[in-house]
């Protein structure tokens, strides 16, 4: 990085630092905060929402390390500025900067975005302009490559003109890639025309300009072009965690994050299959961590950073095949240094519970429950096929350990629901605290926690329909009806959140006018109930001619080519069509751990399948 | 043997002083973790580790003077403990001395009741002598109204009881106004240095974007002792501080 890029905002930061909440998340200089030197490439990391949210963002602080080892490339973080903070750093006229050296984002070589979910798109645009980045790629002549990343890529069309590249999957290897490339492109004096065009051919790595989209008259897409030379598809990048012992030594924030504890995973992917779970559907295949490097990531973690909890985490705990082997060495870990250890994401069958209820975690407090449905069929539908004496036994196994509080989250809006199924979620509430009674045990409170199905891209219900928002009032309205009573609380997220989530998932390029006017008419933090403003997004369609019906209310056909088409995540097409009809008619899909392949194609072109440290047995 | 309490004194300077009193105990737990200090815990599912923490530090205010007691299952020699701290805080936060204490001492938090502030004027302030008028009148009031606000709500209180010295001056680098105050902190209430310095800048007539900026350190905290101050690492006899 030359000399005169490099300016030091701290003395203008300063001095807004007391005039905004909570200054700390402003400061760097936490513990495990990397030492920049400031030499080589420079790459700054962004997450679209506010410190501590950020913070606990494992995919950042991975990637941050993973970086920061390389030779000659250093990289730091930048948070989304709270509301308070905006209005100083815009009054005041100081730019974005990066949390460990306080330079402005511009001056980066790489201003990587994670993309986490819908509702962060306004905060996105907010970061590229607030850095004083040009919003659109085809308008930058200099300054960094604005490169996303992260679950949200699934389908970015709706971000297409805000990024220069993409990065598809997992992010360990190719971000290596990207700063060797951007290294070489210094050294050699590329334009940044040709450092784009060369970045986009690395694996997992695409340039949205490269994909045109023509369009029918009826408002479908007629096809997606490759120009420029680029591949017809794009696949997703998957690595080897056992190759990729990340994080080490991550930053301890000085104040309470979301997720305040040690975070390792012990496996990526999911087979389980339910039908809407798009994480389940791409991430795969999944692949385990051995035992001993978990282990050894844990003891090294807990060193050097002091954290009273650790949390073994993955899209469903019990399922690792060694889960008994590590919770108990982990266990010893926990013994020793005054931890406790925590299983996130468990299934709701009595092994799981045996195994949580064991570690003694969190001792009385709440244990949390997915049902996602309240009838056998519909669940069946949903391929979650949870039979009601395992949610039974799962409840009772929770209360035998001493909860007071079980938590339920349910889905409405699911394709095939309809009021039987929703009225089937009180009933099933009212029956486990009848069974736990029946067991001469004083019911747990249950805290019932609704929220609306929004169908999304690379999932066998990518062709349904979302259910309106009078519908959904509804269904709640039943349930408001049926839940009422003592020691059962119920709430649910905002349904309109939903419906602007709903818009954007499955959104085109079209969609991103609608983002750059929802966030200029002053859309921020749309993922905070408080300060989501349904209203806006309204008159940001209208303006931008934009009809959300069109993407929201509308069932797809068979055929029809979706804005994400070009984007290989690993499963097949006609393996999530399979699994759609399978949905209508009620039949469920197995997991293919057990042995039966179902040929979704996320093993193919992998070079590795399904990698299981133990034995699968279920 | 029986329990024991590490006494310790934390300096918190540059950036470290925007960090938030929760923040900063949060900060000095995890730090005593990582020190692998021989810590007490309570609690049967969630173990809480035991301490005792000095009066809140305003956001924005250095200080030389953070106390800490630490309560601790076995002894651990204080040197050690001071080299093991240091090498865990981030940065800004050090240790300035450490002592142990018996099991019975009063914890610091029940200690305290007064503080000691310098502050340091920008330079468009006002001058020396109009500060020293300011403050002459604030002494020789019987009452000093100032209406507090908080949180949950807003009232008046008189500052002039919790006042017990009140200096300007001109600082020890040869430019701009300084201020000394003496305040209550702790057992009998608390009087916040920006509290003073609103109420004299008034009487100097210097708008507040004037004032705001300035250097705020705590550079002792103390126990009354019959009309004596007493920093609690000196209290008693016995066992002197490192």
């Amino acid at each position: 990085m030359s000399e005169k890029l490099t300016g030091d905002l701290w003395e203008r930061v300063e001095p807004l630092l007391l005039r905004v909440e909570r200054p700390s998340r402003y400061l760097g200089c936490e513990w495990n905060a990397p030492g920049i030197v400031g030499e080589g490439t420079a790459v700054v990391l962004a997450y679209p929402d506010v410190y501590e949210v950020g913070i606990s963002n494992l995919g950042l602080v991975i990637l941050q390390e993973v970086v920061n080892d390389m030779e000659g490339a250093s990289c730091e973080r930048v948070y989304s500025p709270w509301f308070d903070m905006e209005r100083e750093m815009r009054s005041s006229g100081v730019p974005l900067f990066s949390l460990e050296t306080h330079r402005a984002v511009s001056t980066y070589d790489i201003f990587g975005i994670s993309v986490p979910h819908e509702l962060t798109y306004t905060n996105i645009v907010n970061l590229i302009d607030m850095a004083g980045i040009p919003l659109h790629a085809n308008n930058r002549k200099a300054g960094p490559l604005v490169i996303g990343g992260g679950c949200g890529t699934a389908n970015p069309e709706p971000l297409a003109p805000f990024f220069d590249l993409f990065v598809l999957g997992e992010g360990e290897e190719a971000i290596g890639s990207l700063v060797e490339l951007v290294s070489e492109g210094k050294s050699h004096g590329w334009e940044r025309q040709e450092l784009l065009q060369k970045a986009s051919r690395i694996s997992g790595v695409y340039r949205p300009s490269d994909y045109e989209v023509d369009y029918q008259d009826n408002g479908l897409i007629e096809s997606i072009r490759p120009v420029d030379g680029a591949p017809e598809r794009v696949r997703k990048r998957t690595v080897d965690l056992d190759k990729w012992l990340y994080p080490k030594h991550p930053v301890v924030p000085f104040c309470e994050a979301v997720h305040d504890r040690i975070n390792v995973e012990i496996f990526r992917g999911c087979t389980r299959g339910c039908r809407f779970c798009q994480a389940g559907m791409v991430c795969r295949p999944v692949r385990e961590r051995s035992v001993d490097a978990v282990v050894g990531l844990v003891d090294t973690m807990a060193g050097c950073t002091g954290h009273e909890e650790v949390a073994l985490s993955s899209l469903s705990s019990t399922d690792y095949t060694m889960i008994k082997a590590v919770t108990k060495k982990v266990s010893g870990i926990c013994g020793q240094r005054r931890m406790i250890l925590s299983l996130p994401s468990l299934r709701m069958d009595g092994f799981s519970v045996g195994i949580a209820s064991g570690l003694e975690l969190g001792g009385r407090g709440s244990f949390t429950f997915a049902p996602e449905a309240g009838t056998e069929r519909l669940r069946r539908v949903i391929n979650k096929p949870i039979s009601e004496k395992d949610i039974m036994d799962a409840v009772l196994s929770a209360v035998r350990a001493g909860r007071r509080r079980v938590k339920l989250y349910f889905m409405i809006g699911l394709p095939t629901e309809t009021d039987e199924d929703v009225e089937a979620i009180g009933r099933l509430v009212f029956r486990l605290r009848e069974i736990v009674r029946g067991e001469g045990m004083a019911p747990p409170m249950f805290n019932v926690s609704v929220s609306t199905f929004v169908p999304k891209p690379h999932t066998p219900f990518q062709w349904v329909k979302q259910e309106n928002l009078e519908s959904i009032e509804h269904k709640q309205g039943i349930l408001r009806e049926v839940l009422r009573a003592r020691g059962i609380k119920l709430s649910w997220h905002d349904s309109r959140m939903s419906t602007v989530e709903s818009l954007l998932a499955r959104g085109d390029r079209r969609l991103a006018d609608v983002i750059e006017k929802a966030w200029a008419s002053g859309c921020r933090f749309d993922s905070w109930s408080e300060h989501f403003d349904y209203s806006r997004w309204e008159v940001a369609c209208e303006k931008a001619g934009i009809d959300p019906a069109f993407y929201l209310y509308r069932e797809r056909e068979p055929d029809e080519v979706f804005p994400w088409e070009y984007l290989d995540l690993g499963v097949d097409r006609d393996f999530l069509y399979r699994e759609n009809q399978g949905a209508l008619k009620g039949e469920t899909s197995p997991d293919c751990r057990g042995g039966q392949c179902l040929e979704c194609g996320a093993c193919e072109e992998q070079g590795a399948g399904l990698f299981l440290t133990g034995t699968w047995s279920s | 043997m029986k329990p024991l309490r590490l006494r310790v004194q934390f300096a918190k300077r540059g950036k470290a002083r925007y960090v938030s009193h929760s923040e900063f105990s949060r900060t000095l737990m995890l730090s005593a973790r990582r020190a692998g200090l021989p810590l007490q815990y309570s609690g049967k599912y969630r173990p809480r580790m035991k301490l005792s923490l000095s009066p809140p530090l305003p956001i924005g205010v250095t200080s030389e003077c953070e106390l800490v007691d630490f309560f601790l299952e076995q002894y651990v020699s204080p040197a050690e403990a001071k080299q093991a701290l240091d090498r865990s805080l981030p940065d800004g936060i050090h240790v300035v001395r450490c002592r142990l204490m018996g099991s019975d001492a009063r914890p610091v938090g029940k200690l305290i009741d007064t503080a000691a502030y310098r502050v340091q004027l920008p330079s468009g302030a006002g001058n020396e002598g109009d500060w020293r008028r300011a403050v002459e009148v604030f002494l020789s009031m019987e009452v000093v109204s100032l209406e507090r606000v908080q949180p949950r709500r807003t009232r008046v209180v008189d500052l002039r009881p919790g006042v017990h010295t009140l200096e300007a001056r001109i600082g020890a680098s040869g430019s701009g106004v300084e201020l000394f105050m003496v305040l209550d902190d702790g057992t009998r209430g608390t009087v916040k240095p920006s509290e003073v310095l609103r109420v004299l800048a008034d009487s100097v007539g210097v708008p507040e974007e004037s004032w705001r900026d300035a250097l705020v350190h705590r550079e002792g905290l103390f126990v009354k002792r019959g009309g004596r101050l007493v920093s609690p690492m000196e209290l008693g006899k016995h066992r002197p501080a490192v």
